[in-house]
């Protein structure tokens, strides 16, 4: 088939795809996840998830097992949002001695119900540089909330939790409303700083929260001793609040939809690669199988046979156990048992063709064996395996996903397999965390629909037998 | 002529799980010596607690000696192709060995005791689940076929794409999340309860626990079954001797069970056998997320132990199911197919 029939013959196909609708829809949502994988760094709100989600450092801003940010809508007393707050302008103030001071200034505008979890102040230092944060509440209080000085920095990244460095000050805060009986109920160790920094300053809020809406400014002051060598930049606050983004996070503090995005790249290739790899292996071997017939068709058919008599999934599993793979590993196991798949239709198919006049003409004209398989016999054939290749795509991605789910995954990728797993072990299905559970299975059963959606809707063009219409 | 096809086949297929065993054996070789020697050094550090009143220098050499002694009985000092061939041959006979952490229920080491209480679960559960999804499966697939492109065909062949690619352990997340956490009206896993009841309220307490597992199977199996149903009945609707039959005044629903399934039956029997096999292959680990303690929760459990040989004993048990279901796939088809038992050439 040169390429203008091949050209001819996908015009023909297309129009018939038309009218299918679902193949359509399943189109549809294969491009939409092509773009998706393409502009990724786009739509990651965490960028680093694809190196680092496995590292502790890099969400331990976050608050752990937080619903959705949108649940909100749902409830009735409104949960502070997990965000990020960015500084206006910083204002430098040359003082007495050649020392210099940098202030950022931060507005948070507090309109939930309950307050953050805690307000993290990130800087990178560098030197010997004391920092203090202080905030200005709506009410015009002003809170000096922490203090820190630390030695000999390098560059390195200075984080200060409110919540821990800011229980004194904000014991003290309370000690203007309360009167002492109150007070001998609790103890600076006890309080949490952000109850008492975003409450309505009034007697009886140590035990009672009631939120201050309204603007926080929060303003991060750095002295440096020497400011030719000692530095203070690209401060950034977080808020950690009782929900966060998208799909909220694990309890590792990892958000969910972030790998969730970078799991989609990794769930198209299993299934794609393994599908075409393995399905053009069998179509091959289908035809070599049936044209060659005899010796080489009973010994091809014996192995092939034998492939066939292997359980798929309990064999991959035990060799993930034992060679603890990488995903290029998993995939090439899987292509090793998925190729069986198309072989036998193949294979009658070809024993057809084989017979027909024109295979006939091209022997008698002299044609050698290789040509009559790739030019006369496989274009005819690999036409009717593209739907089976679109209908082995969910079969490898559950395929990977189960190996993932008991823990086998390859550990240097996120894989939704391995959120799944993630959330077994973090008892997702018993502490009700369904934001964990629900959108990763979610998004293979999708996947899988997609490919379904294809390859049946090719099925019923490429196969006229099964028409309905 | 049938006994000879038959013999033929299970032959065949005896040679075939031999054959797998054999190479199962050298692909794994290597690990399952490492296991058997951190074993056999366990084992001489046991027995050489119990020896007393002998000087340090003497029971050294004695633990030399019993693990030379040891390594020869289990043959580890044979070369590795021999080594390889005892190993296959002792899979073969279902003498697994011992398991390195995990017991059976009466506190056994026995690999071959523990699978042996693994497998009428998932017989059972597996089993069960595939009678009732062929029973929904086909009567569907019947209703389908009988009006090709309609509301029920479409609407449901639509469910069938939508469920094609949805994990049967991710359906089961849910369904526990849903129905035991949240409504409280199942068990979250387990065969029994703790202890388990006596007399008829041990195998209601039993149904009891296995309705959640059984939904959940059910509900994403027979739609893929009523899909090919209707595709094959579909075919054999078309042929001359149905409109024959119709046209005799042949009341409907006699063609369609006395005339149709007759036919279909081969190709359906076959189905329903196949897709109890894809249910051990595929949906095998679905029993963990139940903590249903069959074959599939036994992956589980090994993987997480890490005890290789419950591991190898499961998958040699699991590839010799797997096997007798095809040969039993063929004997069937065989029995059912007058044209089959001839064996003529394809």
């Amino acid at each position: 088939m040169s390429a203008k029939d091949f050209g001819f013959w996908l015009r023909d196909f297309w129009n018939d795809f038309k009218r299918e609708r679902s193949g359509l829809v399943g189109l549809a949502i294969l491009v939409l996840s092509v773009l998706v994988v393409a502009f990724e760094p786009l739509l990651l709100p965490w960028g680093e998830v694809n190196t680092k989600w496995r590292s502790i450092d890099y969400w331990q801003d976050n608050s752990a097992s937080a619903p959705p940010a949108w649940t909100n809508a749902f409830r009735g007393e409104k949960l502070a949002v997990t965000t990020r707050l960015q500084p206006g302008k910083p204002e430098e103030l040359e003082l007495d001695g050649g020392v210099k001071t940098v202030r950022y200034d931060f507005s948070y505008k507090f309109s939930a119900d309950k307050p953050p979890l805690d307000i993290i102040v990130h800087g990178l230092a560098t030197g010997d540089v004391p920092v203090s944060v202080t905030m200005e509440r709506p009410d015009g209080q002003v809170l000096e909330l922490a203090q820190r000085f630390e030695q000999g920095l390098q560059d390195s990244d200075l984080r200060i939790s409110l919540d821990n460095e800011g229980r004194e000050s904000a014991f003290g805060f309370v000690k203007q409303f309360e009167s002492e009986e109150a007070l001998a109920s609790i103890t600076p160790d006890a309080i949490r700083s952000t109850d008492i920094i975003f409450n309505e300053g009034r007697a009886g809020m140590a035990t009672e929260f009631k939120a201050l809406k309204g603007e926080y400014k929060l303003s991060v002051t750095a002295m440096l001793l020497d400011p030719a060598q000692f530095k203070y930049e690209k401060p950034y606050v977080a808020v950690s609040g009782a929900v966060s983004g998208v799909l909220g996070t694990d309890n590792m503090k990892r958000d969910i939809f972030s790998g969730l995005v970078a799991g989609l790249k990794w769930a198209l290739l299993i299934g794609l690669l393994t599908s075409i790899v393995s399905v053009l292996i069998g179509v091959f071997y289908g035809i070599i199988s049936a044209y060659y017939g005899g010796v080489v068709d009973t010994v091809m058919q014996f192995v092939f046979q034998l492939f066939n008599g292997i359980p798929v999934l309990p064999v991959l599993i035990v060799v993930s156990a034992i060679f603890k793979p990488s995903i290029w590993f998993i995939i090439s196991v899987m292509v090793i048992f998925f190729w069986v798949g198309p072989v036998m239709t193949v294979r009658s198919m070809a024993l057809q063709i084989k017979e027909e006049t024109y295979i006939e003409a091209a022997k008698a004209l002299g044609a050698n064996n290789r040509r009559i398989i790739f030019k006369h016999m496989a274009p005819i054939l690999l036409p009717y395996s593209f739907a089976s290749m679109a209908l082995s795509v969910p079969s490898a991605i559950v395929y990977e996903s189960s190996v993932s789910l008991l823990g086998l995954g390859d550990a240097t990728i996120v894989t939704w397999g391995q959120i799944l797993h993630d959330a077994m072990q973090g008892s997702a299905i018993l502490n009700g965390v369904w934001w964990w559970i629900i959108p990763p299975g979610l998004c293979i059963a999708i996947l899988g629909m997609t490919f379904a959606f294809l390859g049946f809707a090719m099925d019923k063009i490429l196969q006229p037998k099964l028409r309905t219409r | 002529m049938y006994k000879w096809f038959a013999a033929k086949r299970v032959a065949k297929g005896i040679f075939m799980y031999a054959l797998l065993i054999f190479i199962m054996s050298a692909l794994f070789n290597n690990v399952n010596e490492q296991t058997m020697r951190a074993q056999i050094n366990e084992q001489v550090r046991m027995e050489s607690q119990k020896l007393k009143g002998m000087q340090p220098t003497a029971i050294q050499r004695w633990q030399l000696d019993r693990k030379v002694q040891l390594e020869h009985t289990y043959k580890l000092d044979r070369p590795l192709g021999e080594r390889i061939v005892f190993s296959a041959i002792d899979t073969l006979t279902f003498n697994f060995g011992k398991s390195t952490i995990i017991k059976s229920s009466q506190g056994e080491r026995q690999v071959l005791t523990i699978i042996g209480e693994a497998i009428p679960r998932s017989i059972i559960l597996f089993s069960v689940a595939a009678v009732v999804e062929i029973c929904i499966g086909v009567w569907l697939g019947l209703k389908k076929a009988q009006r090709p492109g309609g509301t029920l065909d479409r609407s449901s062949s639509f469910v069938t794409m939508i469920l094609y690619g949805m994990p049967t352990w991710w359906l089961a997340m849910i369904l526990i999340m849903f129905f035991v956490y949240t409504v409280k009206a199942f068990p979250s896993g387990g065969v029994h309860s703790v202890p388990p009841p006596a007399g008829i309220m041990y195998f209601l307490d039993m149904l009891w626990h296995m309705i959640l597992p059984l939904m959940t199977l059910v509900l994403i199996g027979f739609w893929g079954i009523s899909f090919v149903v209707r595709n094959i009945v579909l075919g054999i609707l078309q042929e001359d001797y149905i409109m024959a039959a119709r046209a005799r005044g042949v009341p409907e629903n006699k063609v369609l069970f006395g005339h149709t399934m007759r036919t279909a039956a081969p190709p359906l029997i076959t189905m329903s056998l196949l897709s109890l096999l894809a249910s051990i292959s595929g949906s095998i680990i679905f029993e963990g997320i139940f903590s249903w303690p069959g074959l599939g929760n036994l992956y589980w459990i090994a993987v997480q132990q890490n005890d290789v040989p419950v591991l190898m004993g499961d998958l040699a048990i699991t590839i010799g199911i797997y096997q007798a279901g095809l040969v039993l796939l063929d004997l069937t088809y065989g029995f059912l197919d007058p044209r089959i038992k001839v064996g003529g050439k394809a």
